[in-house]
């Protein structure tokens, strides 16, 4: 359109901009919001209901009282921020260590991309392979004389802390936040870098005060979306999770497969919490985002 | 050229740099290694590093397994359709979410990440009981279906993006040349679209071939795709024809991808 348009036929676009863009905006929520009503309304006993009759809060409140319930979410939440830190710290490294032109920068970031497209069913085979009481973790500590049997290895997979699945997920996220980091350092930073390097900062300082803060910015979305992966990935945790406390997305597979019928229901209930969980991450990223926008350079 | 005090590096840094090298060259490619190794090994025990011997045994169990072969048509079927199905869709709602300003891009942005961050397993015991409802649960339409939800949503977190960033100014100087609405779209802002397009069908392509959680619970058990043989192999202790169906999972994937970056570099501008 060109500058001098009338301004009328300008304003009458904008209006249906925004409608068209609200429509879409409605239409791409509203399956996780038919999702979302279909798990509450099964809560409440309302739809695919098998013996309950009316609608009731018995279920919801029965599962929301019980322990096994809590552990799961705060577990659950455990394992997504240690992966997701973990992923952080490794993807910024490697972008800050591989920021340059030269051919070792290129190979760099290229390995580092390298697990990108590799399955969370995949990665979770190859935890199990690696980190296992017999895997190649413990075959490598025997041939350096650490270990002599398989059960002096220090249980990896199955553990309570999750300490197999958070390395593997935070190995397989890693790649996708080493792709942003570096395309963020390759586009912003260098000049307000070398400001702080001429007017004399150490180098910690500016990773610090400049590097750092325009990566976390940038990074932010990424790193959302990492942790309600993390959390909410089923395969992997199906390979590597203890079976005490069950990760949310194996607490509601579970309760959907409970030998007492009347606890199949319970699914729906656990399935709406891990809904409750990434919508929250999604909306306080949001409300982070609008607050910041003013001072995004 | 002024050597900047960031290029400048110490012997220091660099040991560093090798260092850290070699972890990712491990980390990155001694776990498809493993898949490979362990797709041809006989026995296997502890403490041995490497197999006592090599067999193809579990190579010819899966070229001949009818289950893994259709699984893979499944898959293939699955992925494409929503590859293509999620780019139509997505190019459109990308276009108009870039339009939205304020409080309302950032509903809108919020709106196309819901899909993407909403777990499969819960996004899908919701889904399930609308296919059930509406007649498609554990068919390949409603597996379709399930699986575009996930990728439109990405492609219209791309596809805002790239709408942000597009140069608008070609299609209006066509639009002032007597170009149709149409014509300036088909003509000129698709070309410019050409690249995102491509990674676009890239990504729908593998939002769909990875799914597993949506694809178990919509499905049924009945659609029975890749990612679901090759954990029921694992889940059956068969875990050779399982290393041999990981491959196949993920040889199209780092094709893709390679694809993608060969592109990339043959049409970028600036220096990769």
């Amino acid at each position: 359109m060109s500058r001098d348009a009338p301004l009328a036929a300008h304003a009458v676009n904008r209006r249906r901009g925004k409608s068209a863009g609200l429509l879409a905006a409605a239409l791409l929520a509203a399956p996780v919001l038919v999702g979302l009503a279909y798990a509450i309304g099964a809560s409440l006993g309302v739809v695919a209901a098998a013996n309950d009759s009316q609608p009731s809060l018995a279920r919801i409140a029965r599962v929301l009282g019980e322990r096994a319930t809590w552990d799961s979410v705060l577990w659950t939440l455990w394992v997504a921020a240690s992966a997701t830190g973990l992923a952080v710290v490794g993807a910024v490294a490697v972008a800050v260590a591989f920021r340059g032109h030269a051919r070792g920068d290129r190979v760099g970031r290229a390995l580092a991309a390298l697990p990108l497209p590799m399955p969370h069913l995949v990665a979770g085979m190859l935890g199990v392979w690696l980190l296992g009481q017999s895997g190649i973790a413990a075959r490598a500590a025997f041939a350096l004389g650490l270990i002599v049997r398989p059960a002096e290895m220090p249980p990896l997979v199955y553990d309570r802390l999750g300490v197999g699945l958070v390395l593997t997920l935070a190995w397989k996220e890693m790649a996708f936040l080493a792709i942003v980091s570096s395309a963020l350092l390759a586009t912003r930073g260098a000049a307000a870098e070398e400001a702080a390097r001429t007017l004399g900062a150490s180098p910690w300082e500016t990773f610090r005060r400049v590097t750092w803060p325009l990566l976390w910015r940038g990074l932010a979305p990424a790193v959302v979306a990492v942790f309600v992966f993390v959390a909410g990935n089923y395969e992997a945790a199906a390979l590597l999770a203890p079976s005490d406390p069950l990760a949310l997305p194996l607490l509601v597979a579970q309760r959907a497969t409970d030998p007492d019928l009347a606890r199949h229901a319970d699914a729906y209930v656990a399935s709406v919490l891990l809904l409750v969980i990434a919508s929250a991450a999604v909306a306080a990223h949001e409300w982070v985002r609008a607050r910041w926008e003013p001072f995004v350079p | 050229m002024m050597v900047s005090p960031l290029v400048a590096r110490g012997a220091g840094e660099r040991t560093w740099r090798i260092v850290l090298l070699a972890v990712l060259a491990l980390s990155s490619v001694g776990p498809m290694l493993l898949l490979a190794i362990w797709s041809v090994s006989g026995a296997w025990f502890f403490p041995a590093l490497l197999p006592h011997t090599v067999t193809l045994v579990a190579w010819r169990s899966a070229i001949g397994s009818h289950a893994l072969a259709s699984a893979l048509g499944t898959s293939t079927v699955l992925a494409v359709g929503t590859a293509l199905i999620a780019c139509a869709v997505a190019v459109p709602f990308g276009q108009q979410l870039a339009r939205l300003a304020g409080w309302r891009r950032h509903v809108g942005a919020a709106a196309a990440f819901l899909p993407v961050a909403a777990p499969p397993l819960a996004l899908g015991t919701g889904l399930q009981v609308a296919a059930l409802a509406a007649g498609l649960g554990g068919t390949l339409p409603g597996v379709l279906l399930a699986h575009l939800v996930p990728a439109v949503g990405y492609l219209s977190l791309l596809f805002l993006g790239t709408f942000t960033l597009l140069d608008a100014r070609p299609a209006e100087a066509a639009r002032t040349l007597g170009a149709s609405s149409w014509q300036a779209w088909w003509r000129v802002t698709l070309p410019q679209l050409r690249r995102p397009i491509a990674e676009a069908a890239t990504i729908g392509f593998l939002v769909s071939w990875t799914q597993f959680a949506l694809t178990l619970v919509v499905g049924a058990g009945a659609v029975r795709t890749l990612p679901l043989e090759v954990f029921a192999y694992v889940q059956a202790g068969e875990d050779r024809v399982a290393a041999v169906g990981a491959l196949l999972l993920i040889i199209p994937p780092v094709l893709a991808m390679a694809a993608l970056r060969w592109a990339a570099l043959r049409t970028e501008v600036l220096p990769a």
